[in-house]
């Protein structure tokens, strides 16, 4: 091979620098745009990296490269992240013959991985580890197993404890294994199993929402066992009306005036309303 | 019927709040702004550690009006209503920062005037969803305008003033803020202004949104099951369910005793399905 050809695996960028990198990832989506979404935020993230890399001449090159349009989840996007960091190293590292065929690479891997990173995070992240965290705490709330007012920061802290654990960790170790592996970063998202997962997860709030159903009918003073029993029948009837008008594509805050329009006419209805009879 | 409905958990048993707030949300407005500006900025802006949620928002605004258990209880409901509210693609969710923190300021001031809660809880939320529209509204125009801030740093970029990066998202995060600030103060004006005509309805009325509260849950419960669910898991629901009833009625188990022994299971599946995936 000839020399000018050998690529330099040794890595350029010194930890502070990764480090930076890595804090402006929370920075990705500060300027979110209907034109070209994370576009800005990739770019901004990846400034003091091209800073190092670059000669001052070819910074703006290498920085309207990262402007093209780039759209996916904010907390997976650290695979995509530490892997273009390394190809961008790797880059440098080559003659400068070859650096628009890596270029081209880089721009495929971004192409390339948006998609599939974002259908992982939306459905790992919005789609069950939120709502699973969101289930905990209202069920928490209505257990009134922190329920005097003195402890109502302790729910909302354990909400955010047991999401943010996942989350962060979900950005270093993605950002990391990026970094590590470059363009085969694929090939450990793969590894994760995030499908089984999101599974686990869904089945755990699944008997969640169960806990929460009970908790919801369960009176704290003592109740007439058939009333218990009409009243969580009657309850999944209307939870089952309302997750048919859900799927109909009636949203929640519509359904929210429907169910205020409802219990005014409960509360009007004169036989149903049950009132102290007349001395 | 009425004492249907009274029965629940999520109804209260007095039916007075016994520590509403001091009467009224405006000497801590401009705290109350500051707050879910500063709040809305974790929606997109920065980092999403869900702080923005109303889970989070419902206890801060209560601390600040003086009732943080009815912020917590409100923001529960909030939560769970629009849990399956999810921000993919362009979609844009709720404004659930300000729909909270505004219906539980409102909340919180009609609290401190003897009236029914439950009746002042579902009134605040349904006075403070039009407001957190008019948010989102505020919010779309502004992402439009971050084409412009956009295509600015870009040439700014390719002139070598790589520092426009720098200053253009210093400078949109002060404009998040300030719109975050700036439609909660108009917000909670509103529902300030709005808020009294809450007294002027007669008793059946109350009563009626005093009975809404309990509905609410199942209307939370249902965003829940419209989200998770599939025609397999319905079993397993039903199943989860019985049991779960079982140990609290019958083996009369305690809540936190349930609460532990849920998410020990669901730990425990989530831990097993986990496992299956690396091995495979």
């Amino acid at each position: 091979m000839n020399p000018e050809e050998k690529i330099r695996t040794a890595p350029v960028l010194n930890r502070l620098v990764l480090l930076r990198v890595f804090g402006r990832t929370f920075f990705l989506e500060t300027v979110w745009n209907f034109e070209r979404y994370l576009n800005y935020g990739f770019a901004f993230v990846l400034l003091p990296a091209i800073k190092k890399l670059y000669p001052p001449e070819e910074r703006p090159q290498a920085l309207d490269r990262h402007l093209e349009y780039f759209n996916t989840h904010p907390y997976m996007a650290s695979f995509v992240l530490g892997a273009v960091l390394r190809m961008e190293e790797e880059k440098q590292a080559l003659p400068r013959l070859k650096h628009k065929q890596k270029e081209d690479e880089i721009n495929a891997l971004k192409v390339g991985m948006m998609g599939p990173v974002a259908a992982m995070g939306d459905s790992l992240f919005w789609a069950t580890l939120r709502p699973y965290c969101g289930l905990l705490a209202v069920t928490l709330v209505l257990a009134r197993t922190f329920g005097s007012q003195g402890k109502a920061w302790i729910i909302p802290l354990i909400f955010l404890a047991v999401y943010n654990a996942a989350h962060l960790g979900m950005r270093a170790t993605g950002f990391l294994q990026g970094y590590r592996r470059g363009d085969q970063v694929v090939l450990t998202l793969r590894r994760y199993g995030f499908q089984r997962i999101i599974r686990g997860l869904r089945l755990a709030s699944i008997l969640m929402l169960a806990l929460l159903i009970v908790f919801a009918n369960l009176s704290p003073r003592e109740m007439d066992p058939g009333l218990f029993v009409l009243k969580l029948a009657f309850f999944a009837a209307i939870a089952g009306l309302f997750t048919f008008a859900l799927k109909k594509k009636i949203n929640s805050s519509q359904l929210f005036y429907a169910v205020l329009l409802f219990s005014l006419m409960l509360a009007f209805w004169p036989d149903i309303s049950v009132r102290p009879a007349a001395p | 019927m009425g004492s249907f409905f009274k029965t629940g958990r999520l109804v209260r048993d007095e039916s007075i709040h016994p520590a509403g707030g001091d009467g009224s949300m405006m000497p801590q407005w401009p705290l109350l702004s500051l707050l879910l500006a500063f709040l809305s900025l974790d929606i997109l802006a920065v980092g999403q550690f869900m702080m923005s949620r109303p889970i989070v928002v419902g206890p801060l605004t209560g601390f600040l009006t003086g009732n943080p258990g009815l912020g917590l209880e409100m923001g529960a409901l909030i939560e769970l209503i629009w849990i399956s509210d999810l921000p993919v693609g362009a979609h844009l969710p709720m404004d659930l920062t300000i729909l909270t923190g505004v219906a539980v300021a409102l909340a919180s001031e009609l609290s401190g005037k003897n009236i029914p809660v439950d009746a002042a809880v579902t009134y605040s939320i349904g006075i403070a969803i039009p407001l957190a529209l008019v948010s989102m509204q505020a919010e779309l125009l502004i992402r439009k305008f971050h084409v412009k801030w956009m295509h600015l740093a870009q040439r700014m970029a390719l002139a070598s003033r790589l520092t426009a990066f720098e200053w253009v998202n210093r400078a949109v995060l002060l404009e998040i803020f300030l719109k975050g600030f700036l439609t909660a103060a108009a917000a909670l004006t509103a529902a300030h202004l709005v808020g009294p005509a809450f007294f002027m309805f007669p008793p059946r009325v109350l009563e009626g949104l005093a009975y809404a509260r309990w509905l609410l849950l199942a209307l939370g419960c249902s965003a829940v099951i419209d989200m998770l669910m599939d025609r397999q898991t319905a079993l397993y629901l039903f199943l989860s369910i019985t049991v779960i009833l079982s140990l609290a009625v019958l083996v009369k188990v305690q809540e936190t005793f349930l609460v532990a022994l849920t998410l020990f299971v669901g730990l425990t599946i989530t831990l097993f399905f986990a496992g299956k995936g690396e091995s495979s």
